[in-house]
């Protein structure tokens, strides 16, 4: 089979016929490729420099993290949860904790839940600055990329005074969180936060007024909300044309019914507005983790940690740095989950991705893809559905080796 | 004739320049580093002088892997013809006094050939790797090309309007009383940014955007062809550096008059060196403080700015004289 | 605001005269906050080998090890102490909290890269027991 023609039978399988093309318009954007983090599969079809559609192709960073998780205790699956992502961890780990404590009748103590609040904005904080160090980097500006995550390496270094670890923080635990705030936090913290307030102003007079990076980004990335709202976007994504929902705000979890979030949308749904809706999320970060350190209760860190969750379903959500993570926990009594089914907020946003890009040229895409804040390592599942016998399923490690070893004998891949 | 070979191959010919072209690049990763809060190369020679030349030499003992669907001849034997391109060209700048290797009377219209020649060189080289990466950077790298094409040629006409003679050594010799930058600053502005759109660097550095089409062009080279091509970027960065200093700096002249023969040619070479090294770091201050565009927005920007300004400043020229 | 171009570099005259943020690690120590979760340590006197830490830990580092029998009253007791396989450790701690006695504590070291996994197995609580 020559090159071409299994080249066009493969395209022919993913657009499912959906639109004429020519196999000399497609350019491969990944898996691999310099301006991606985690591995993704985007196929651009391109007519000269204009884009005409983009159809992504997801599954490369599975690791079968649903499947594992059955296997694990309560306590054991915390970590293996933390570390689906390595950016929005504690969020992950959050989320989970919360589900699983809807099942118990365990209350979490009020200073657990500033304690929370505390790391979640942490976290917060250092998401959206890698993000917008990558906005810089992907448009060619290194010099702001590097500036800005010198200045993340405060936070990072916060959070290894209080948590022991930067990236996977292990805190939290079922009714509360594992140890207790070291002393003399406070000072760091505020030293901390006095430092990030003026850089933060900074940035964004640099990225308000600078002319490359306004070009790169004013108008870019455009969508019409009545279009996008029906692929579901979440988080930044959707507050950048006007919808103002957060869940800090809609369902209160941790210590936000007391500390109340500030949520700012905007009206243009360009990449300029996601950049300014992040910048003002990290200034509110501040204002919330200077409040909850000067104003925390003391009392007991955690009250009970069972070692059996009782029988039912739980499903809770939190608002991750990228949008709502979602979380659903099946127990049957024991001290094991039996099924955990985790929607990440990237899963919702790629198709308003892919959707926004129709009409730019291919130097927005990274641009626009960066925009949404994307990230794979959270987002892959697997979930088998055959359209003709209208059956659905999870398959298993085995049934996926043989079939993959059967595609390729019959599409004569890896032969002479 | 030993003499003449000698100048040619290694001073002020082909070995000098190479050395400066490590030079410029380690003075391009230090300053870079410097001005990122971060240390640049630190242990290969002292202060990391050698680490330009550790890469090169690393890149040359590299296996090099050529694509199925490649032009083999053109591929493996292409990028040193590419790199031969400013080498012959830096023959020509005046280094030691007043003239340089191989100058003559119309040596001007022969850089202006080199320019273009690399451009073509560089073409042809991705068209030989092939793919998708290479078949956009060439198109971008062609229409870039010709955007800023005009400018170039229109500033560097400033200098030969005043001197009145297309030979290098001319115009080095007519700038003995005052330095044409301060007859024609404008000119030297358009020639600085056209400079970066030659050398692909930010705000121009849109063939090879390394998030977007990988490396551009120069994608599927390893091993010795890439050592050569990098080794050519870096001699085209040189080469433009020492001819913005030729052209409108005056050259190796500095305002001193010494009559020993040896000295004049040492001052001489301290005030090249001088004088193009600040130009590479004026270059690099700009290009590290501005994201990349795209290329509509670059050529507007070549076409609609760069263009009118140069003519204006040689009716200035034209009328001031 | 209004549009500026390479609004930059003021910063960046700034930034040069700064010290740089790197840290010279390897060829300085590299200091740790008090918490930092590194390599494993146990106090062999304090351990009674009731294989608590075994059970709870996530990533299977702990097996128990049967040392013999010894007699208390009229039952029989079988003595077991652990074996640490290191290399799989993620440092989450959980066996540290859940251990009763305290034998267990995080230290700081971090650097573990070795040539050969197996030594990195931790056999200090049977050594120090038989």
């Amino acid at each position: 089979m020559s090159r071409d023609d299994s080249l066009e039978k493969s395209l022919k399988e993913t657009t499912a016929g959906l639109i004429q093309y020519s196999p000399e318009g497609l350019v491969p954007f990944g898996p691999v490729h310099p301006a991606l983090k985690e591995p993704e599969y985007f196929k651009i079809i391109l007519e000269g420099e204009k884009i005409v559609q983009v159809i992504p192709r997801i599954g490369y960073a599975h690791r079968g993290i649903e499947r594992a998780v059955q296997e694990r205790t309560w306590i054991q699956a915390i970590y293996l949860v933390e570390r689906i992502c390595g950016i929005c961890s504690f969020s992950h780990s959050l989320a989970f904790v919360q589900t699983v404590e809807s099942l118990t009748e365990y209350e979490v103590p009020r200073r657990a839940r500033y304690i929370r609040l505390i790391i979640a904005e942490l976290e917060r904080i250092h998401s959206h600055l890698l993000w917008l160090g990558l906005v810089g980097y992907w448009t060619g500006f290194d010099t702001l990329f590097m500036w800005i995550w010198r200045d993340r390496e405060r936070v990072l270094d916060l959070i290894e005074l209080i948590t022991g670890n930067r990236i996977h923080k292990s805190y939290a635990t079922i009714t509360g969180v594992r140890r207790d705030l070291p002393e003399n936090i406070e000072r760091h913290i505020q030293d901390a936060m006095r430092y990030l307030t003026e850089r933060v102003n900074f940035y964004k007079m640099v990225v308000n007024s600078e002319a490359t990076i306004l070009t790169r980004t004013k108008g870019i990335g455009w969508i019409s909300p009545d279009v996008a709202v029906k692929l579901c976007p979440v988080g930044p994504l959707l507050r950048c044309m006007g919808f103002k929902r957060d869940v800090r705000v809609d369902d209160p979890y941790a210590a936000y019914d007391e500390i109340v979030p500030d949520v700012k949308t905007s009206t243009d749904s360009d990449v300029l507005s996601l950049i300014n809706i992040r910048l003002a999320e990290v200034e509110d970060s501040i204002r919330m983790i200077l409040e909850a350190i000067t104003g925390i209760p003391t009392g007991p860190i955690k009250t009970t940690i069972p070692r059996t969750v009782p029988r039912g379903d739980g499903m809770g959500h939190v608002e991750a740095p990228r949008g709502e993570l979602f979380y659903f926990v099946r127990s049957e009594g024991g001290n094991r989950p039996v099924r955990v089914k985790i929607r990440t907020p990237t899963l919702a946003n790629i198709l308003t991705a892919t959707e926004m890009l129709k009409g730019h040229t291919l130097a927005d895409v990274p641009v626009v893809l960066t925009g949404m804040d994307p990230c794979f390592g959270c987002m892959d599942r697997l979930t088998v559905i055959d359209l003709d016998k209208g059956k659905e399923w999870q398959i298993t490690g085995e049934q996926l080796r043989k079939y993959g070893i059967e595609w390729y004998k019959r599409n004569g891949v890896g032969e002479k | 004739m030993m003499t003449w070979i000698f100048q040619l191959l290694v001073f002020p010919g082909l070995t000098f320049f190479v050395w400066i072209a490590f030079a410029f690049e380690w003075l391009e990763r230090k300053t870079a580093a410097k001005i990122q809060s971060r240390v640049g190369p630190l242990t290969a020679g002292p202060k990391g002088l050698f680490q330009p030349v550790a890469d090169y030499f690393k890149l040359i003992f590299k296996e090099e892997i050529v694509p199925r669907y490649s032009d083999k001849f053109v591929f493996l034997y292409g990028p040193p013809l590419y790199f031969s391109v400013p080498t012959i060209g830096a023959a020509f700048i005046p280094v030691l006094g007043m003239t340089g290797v191989l100058s003559h009377t119309y040596d001007l219209l022969f850089i202006l050939f080199i320019l273009a020649f690399s451009v073509l060189m560089a073409s042809i080289l991705g068209y030989a790797a092939g793919g998708r990466y290479a078949t956009i950077s060439i198109g971008r790298l062609v229409l870039q090309y010709t955007s800023y094409e005009v400018p170039l040629i229109l500033s560097i006409l400033a200098p030969v309007m005043l001197s009145r003679s297309l030979s290098l050594s001319k115009i080095v010799e007519s700038q003995t009383n005052l330095w044409y930058v301060f007859y024609a600053p404008i000119s030297f502005a358009v020639f600085l940014i056209v400079s970066l759109a030659e050398l692909e660097k930010p705000p121009f550095d849109i063939p090879s955007a390394k998030t977007e089409i990988v490396a551009g062009w120069m994608t599927e080279f390893s091993g010795r062809a890439l050592a050569y091509i990098k080794l050519t970027k870096n001699l085209n960065y040189v080469f433009l550096s020492a001819l913005a200093t030729t052209l409108y700096l005056g050259g190796p002249l500095l305002p001193i008059n010494i009559q020993d023969d040896f000295i004049r040619s040492a001052v001489n070479l301290a005030g090249f060196l001088l004088k193009t090294f600040s130009v590479g770091f004026l270059i690099f201050v700009i290009k590290s403080a501005l994201a990349r565009i795209k290329i509509e927005q670059a050529t507007s920007l070549l076409w609609t700015i760069t263009t009118p300004l140069s003519f204006l400043q040689l009716l200035i020229i034209i009328i001031l004289r | 605001m209004r549009r500026r171009i390479a609004i930059a570099i003021p910063e960046m005259v700034k930034t040069v005269f700064k010290v740089a943020v790197t840290k010279s690690y390897p060829f300085r120590e590299l200091e740790v906050s008090e918490r930092f979760r590194g390599k494993l340590d146990i106090d062999p006197d304090k351990c009674t080998g009731c294989g608590v830490c075994a059970i709870v830990c996530p990533a299977s580092v702990i097996t128990m090890v049967e040392l013999g029998k010894r007699k208390i009253g009229d039952r029989e007791v079988t003595i077991k102490r652990p074996v640490f396989n290191l290399y799989n450790c993620i440092s989450c701690g959980q066996c540290v909290d859940d251990c009763r006695f305290n034998a267990l504590r995080l230290t700081k070291e971090f650097e573990l890269a070795v040539p050969d996994k197996n030594s990195l197995i931790m056999r200090k609580a049977i050594e120090l027991a038989s």
